[in-house]
């Protein structure tokens, strides 16, 4: 992907749009995701404004911006969590491998199970540690038998992070572990079900700096087998974690381009003004 | 800023500091004073109960030598044998200085009237006790249990009490031979009502109000549940979504005479169903206990946390697996506790079981949800009605029961609380 | 939650199996009506059920006009058999029983229950007339100073209607106007004590509503207190309050004898024996209704109806007299067993 950087960056959306463009790169080859023109109504409000972005495979692409500026609201378009909010609207193409995630045939129930979700607060399920990594699995009908889910389970928490911590009281309860651990824990339950994308709400958010650097860490491996959008407030984490970052203003995608070329050579005024601390 | 010693602000915090406390300590001294006053009130009306009440769960029993004279038992049917005779003759044995006719009534009147069915019973259970002379302790009439317990003041003037000088006096004897006891009053726990009140008891009116609460329970739990989870879930929220609560709310706070006269023309009338049996007495109920239930579930619904909910959305769950496996188990107990309430509620209502007839008097238990029953408020409400001076006591006593049920009932509804309840 | 739902399902049709089952018949005696007639109806159910193989009658305390509703309701198992009333069938009641196809009633008259007037024995016993208490009681009186005109109560003590009376405020607790006993209270000693002013027994036949108007309506200023239909309740409060005067059944009276005295109503005290022998002027009779449609469809009717009528209940030795319910005299006895026994029709023009 780092090599087509060049060659995009001279690409804005301008012939999608006449009143704003994208500054950067928001469109890749071979993405994972696509979404074009998309709107986000919530009532009379319009809280995402004809945004324009592709997620490509194996990245880790960072959504920042100022508080209200709608990328939380955007990360949740693309597993249609939105649709449980009473009174949100979303207009727009979005694809999945090509799928139109929004058509009125697609039923959301497999799709979330292929865009899993991470929340800003560790919500792990009030039941046992093992419960809550294979409850996804137990209804989506992942394992033929107890001996298959529980691989199912110590993979995920392999993968997580968590198992040498957690290999031993697997029957306890999920919300007796740290917050770290239970981040991770929540972690290993999205990716229980092999979700294709993972969306990150500000992960760490409720964390102290060890806990957030262990899931820094883990998002890093996460990356080898999935497509990972992470909204966070932390520019610094964003640095860290992701490849792509994309900047959103009052509902605007602003810009988005390479981690390292947004942070060191923002294109847009905004982008700047964000990034030096000039608000935010 | 210049001058760090002089910080106005402070000064006007301070002023007002004194005010802000006593404010509090005023608010504190009442909220102290309100408690108190209510316990000195639930003392009270303990005290009175108990104090009046715990003399019905001792009983008096005579003890009078019967002989099962076979020239009795000439008929097949033996419940046609003059057991009021076999007695009679035992105290005229006890007694023979009494002759006059109406000297012999006042002797028989220290026996209660159930002593005869007590002995048809006997012999029922035994036959070989024809022909036998048998030393058996039988019911004291109420009087004499009132006169024994001291609620009859045997210093007043013959004319005003109602156990005679000669009554006095025959008791007097049967004490000294030692042929009267004080025990515990299993009848008040074992029988059905009666007018006689050392023969009467709760058993029925138990049996009643478990049958009338199980019809209630069974109904309005899951129909109850049921709609909660559908208004606060499921239902799109709109004006008609709006009224429905509304009207929810209201019928909460509706007199709950209104649901029986309901009770009446519905299940009565319309649907003619038997009348003072628990079937519709349940049913009146649940209408009463259906919105408490609903209110209690849709509060604890509502107090289940939102990132639960998304947490078994986000990996893919179906709303209804939602519900069924991460918020109905969150919000079970508070449920439960609700539906408690409710029954509680139900256990001590009255008013509406009148209009559909449970306000009655039925000496046989109840088998069923089609037998003729009462429940124990109104069981209460009936003796308290009675003439009879023995009642007072066994009203006192009946409250007591129906008191013990209402704590234990409550007492479980914290526990289930407490056991179910699981902490973020 | 489905094993819930099951279970709930299943119990609803049992339910309503059952129900209908039960329709189909009934194996017990319902009987409705007056609060008076209650404590005795209820003895002899008592008996009944236990001396014979029958199911022990259910009792509905409704109040003798609740109770000719329901027992006038129709034919059927729903409707109840027998109908308690402290007083004989109005002829609107029959009316009604005639037009839902309740053609054939049968009348047993039972006994007497008297009204007494009743204080502490803490204070003197009172001696009353009853134009003395249509005097307390009623809204508007003759006028004291004297003419023929009504004037509102203004009798504040007993002292004040009759120098004899003991100088005290004029507080009667009685039962509201839901009750057969109030009444009877009214037309027994209101409307007499009224009569005894001739102006007014002339109204009886001039104008028939002022007369009941005149001598129907209680006083509202607070000199009657309504004390609702439980009799224990004024019998306590008249412990308490040694000053007030109750007006209740003589049962009650019968078991509180220590507590309570009976007011002495011209010249007689409410006993046993001044009631049965018709002395005690506030006297009324106790009935109860048989639907004879019923009689050979529900078990036991009549051997309800022998009991009720055998001398050892309703004699004057019977437990009913025990209970406080005065007997009748031999002859009435005999001629209202005779007329339960045949099953003698009711009519009325």
């Amino acid at each position: 992907m780092s090599g087509k950087e060049e060659i995009l960056s001279e690409v804005t959306t301008k012939a999608l749009h006449k009143e704003r463009e994208t500054v950067g790169s928001p469109f890749v080859e071979n993405p994972r995701m696509t979404c074009r023109e998309v709107n986000v109504y919530y009532g009379d409000k319009k809280a995402i404004n004809n945004v324009n972005i592709d997620i490509a495979r194996n990245e880790v692409i960072a959504m920042i911006g100022p508080s209200g500026c709608g990328k939380s609201t955007f990360l949740r378009c693309l597993n249609r969590m939105n649709d449980t909010i009473e009174g949100c609207r979303v207009t727009g193409d979005l694809r999945l491998d090509g799928m139109d995630i929004h058509d009125k045939n697609v039923d959301v129930v497999p799709l979330r199970a292929r865009v899993g979700m991470v929340f800003q607060k560790p919500n792990p399920f009030p039941k046992s540690i093992f419960d809550n990594v294979a409850y996804g699995p137990k209804i989506h009908g992942l394992a033929q038998n107890k001996a298959e889910l529980d691989e199912i389970v110590e993979r995920s928490l392999k993968k997580a992070g968590l198992w040498d911590e957690v290999k031993d009281r697997l029957t306890q309860p999920g919300t007796g572990l740290s917050g770290g651990q239970q981040q991770r824990l929540c972690i290993a339950r999205a990716i229980a079900v092999s979700p294709e994308v993972i969306l990150m709400d500000e992960p760490c958010s409720a964390l102290d700096p060890i806990a957030t650097a262990r899931i820094e860490e883990l998002i890093a491996e996460l990356r080898q087998h999935y497509s990972i959008v992470i909204v966070t407030h932390s520019m610094q984490q964003a640095a860290r974690v992701s490849q792509r970052t994309a900047y959103f203003h009052l509902g605007d995608l602003i810009e988005v381009g390479m981690t390292d070329r947004v942070f060191t050579n923002p294109r847009h005024q905004l982008t700047e003004d964000y990034i030096t601390g000039r608000f935010g | 800023m210049d001058q760090p010693e002089k910080n106005p602000t402070i000064d006007k915090v301070n002023r007002g500091l004194k005010r802000r406390y006593r404010a509090e300590r005023r608010f504190r001294i009442l909220g102290a004073t309100a408690i108190l006053t209510a316990l000195c009130f639930l003392f009270l009306l303990f005290f009175s109960i108990v104090s009046s009440g715990y003399k019905a769960f001792e009983k008096t029993f005579i003890q009078i030598e019967v002989f099962f004279d076979p020239a009795e038992f000439t008929n097949e049917n033996l419940a046609a044998a003059n057991f009021p005779g076999l007695i009679k003759a035992s105290m005229n044995s006890m007694f023979p200085e009494v002759t006059s006719r109406k000297d012999k009534k006042d002797l028989y009147y220290l026996i209660s009237p159930g002593a005869s069915f007590q002995l048809m019973k006997q012999v029922k259970n035994n036959p070989a006790l024809i022909g036998q002379k048998e030393l058996i302790w039988v019911a004291a009439n109420d009087d004499v249990d009132m006169l024994l317990k001291g609620n009859i003041d045997r210093t007043r003037p013959e004319s005003e009490r109602r156990i005679s000088d000669k009554q006095l006096g025959w008791l007097d004897t049967l004490a000294h031979d030692g042929k009267i006891k004080k025990t515990f009053n299993t009848a008040f726990f074992t029988s059905g009502d009666s007018r006689e009140p050392e023969l009467a008891g709760i058993w029925g009116a138990t049996c009643g109000s478990f049958y009338t609460l199980l019809i209630t329970l069974s109904l309005s739990f899951p129909i109850g549940v049921a709609a909660a989870v559908y208004l606060e879930e499921f239902a799109p929220k709109n004006r008609w979504t709006d009224i429905i609560e509304v009207n929810i709310n209201n019928l909460a706070a509706v007199p709950s005479i209104v649901y029986g006269l309901l009770g009446l023309a519905v299940f009565i009338n319309f649907f003619g169903m038997p009348r003072s049996t628990p079937l519709v007495g349940g049913l009146v109920l649940t209408l009463m206990t259906l919105p408490i239930i609903i209110i209690a579930s849709r509060a604890s619904l509502k107090s289940v946390p939102p990132s639960i909910r998304e947490a078994a959305l986000g990996i893919g769950a179906s709303k209804m697996q939602m519900v069924a496996h991460h918020v109905l188990p969150l919000a079970l107990p508070g449920m439960l506790t609700g539906t408690i309430i409710g029954m509680a509620h139900a256990l001590g209502e009255t008013a509406p079981l009148l209009m559909v007839g449970m306000v009655a008097f039925i000496v046989d238990i109840p088998h069923g949800f089609t037998d003729p029953a009462t429940v124990l408020p109104v069981q209460i409400y009936l003796w308290a009605d009675s003439p009879e001076r023995a009642f007072v006591a066994k009203t006192s006593a009946a409250i007591m029961v129906l008191l013990a049920f209402l704590f234990l009932m409550n007492a479980a509804a914290v526990l289930l609380r407490k056991r179910f309840e699981i902490k973020w | 939650m489905k094993k819930s739902i099951l279970l709930a399902s299943a119990l609803f049709a049992g339910m309503f199996a059952g129900s209908s089952a039960q329709a189909a018949g009934r194996d017990y005696i319902s009987i409705v009506g007056s609060s008076t007639v209650y404590p005795f109806s209820t003895v002899v159910a008592e008996q009944f059920g236990k001396t014979t193989n029958f199911k022990t009658p259910k009792i509905e305390s409704t109040g003798t006009g609740g109770g000719f509703k329901l027992f006038c309701g129709g034919v059927g198992v729903e409707y109840p058999d027998i109908s308690n009333a402290s007083r004989a069938i109005k002829k609107s009641e029959f009316d009604t029983c005639q037009a839902n196809g309740v053609k054939d009633i049968v009348e047993v008259k039972i006994g007497y229950d008297g009204i007494v007037f009743a204080n502490s024995k803490k204070s003197a016993p009172l001696k009353l007339t009853r134009k003395d208490i249509f005097l307390a009681l009623a809204k508007n009186v003759p006028d004291p100073k004297g003419g023929d005109k009504l004037v509102p109560n203004p009798y504040k003590t007993w002292k004040d209607i009759d120098p004899a009376l003991p100088n005290e405020k004029i507080e009667v607790l009685g039962p509201p106007p839901t009750s057969g006993t109030r009444d009877a209270f009214v037309e027994l000693t209101m409307e007499t004590g009224a009569t005894t002013f001739p102006f007014i027994h002339d109204m009886e036949k001039k104008d028939k509503n002022l007369f009941k108007a005149t001598t129907q309506t209680i006083r509202e200023d607070g000199a009657y207190i309504e004390a609702g239909e439980n009799d224990n309740l004024i019998v306590q409060k008249l412990e308490a309050n040694p000053h007030a005067v109750g007006i209740f059944g003589f049962s009650f009276l019968d078991q509180n004898a220590d507590m309570i005295q009976g007011s002495i109503i011209e010249n007689e005290s409410p006993t046993f024996d001044n009631i049965a022998s018709g002395k005690y002027p506030v006297s009324r009779p106790l009935f109860f209704y048989v639907k004879k449609a019923h009689v050979d469809v529900i078990p036991g009717i009549k051997e309800y109806l022998g009991e009720f009528t055998s001398e050892k209940a309703w004699g004057s030795e019977g437990y009913l007299a025990d209970k406080g319910m005065i007997p009748m005299d031999k002859k009435e006895r005999d001629l209202f067993a005779k007329q339960a026994k045949e099953l003698k029709t009711l009519t009325m023009k």
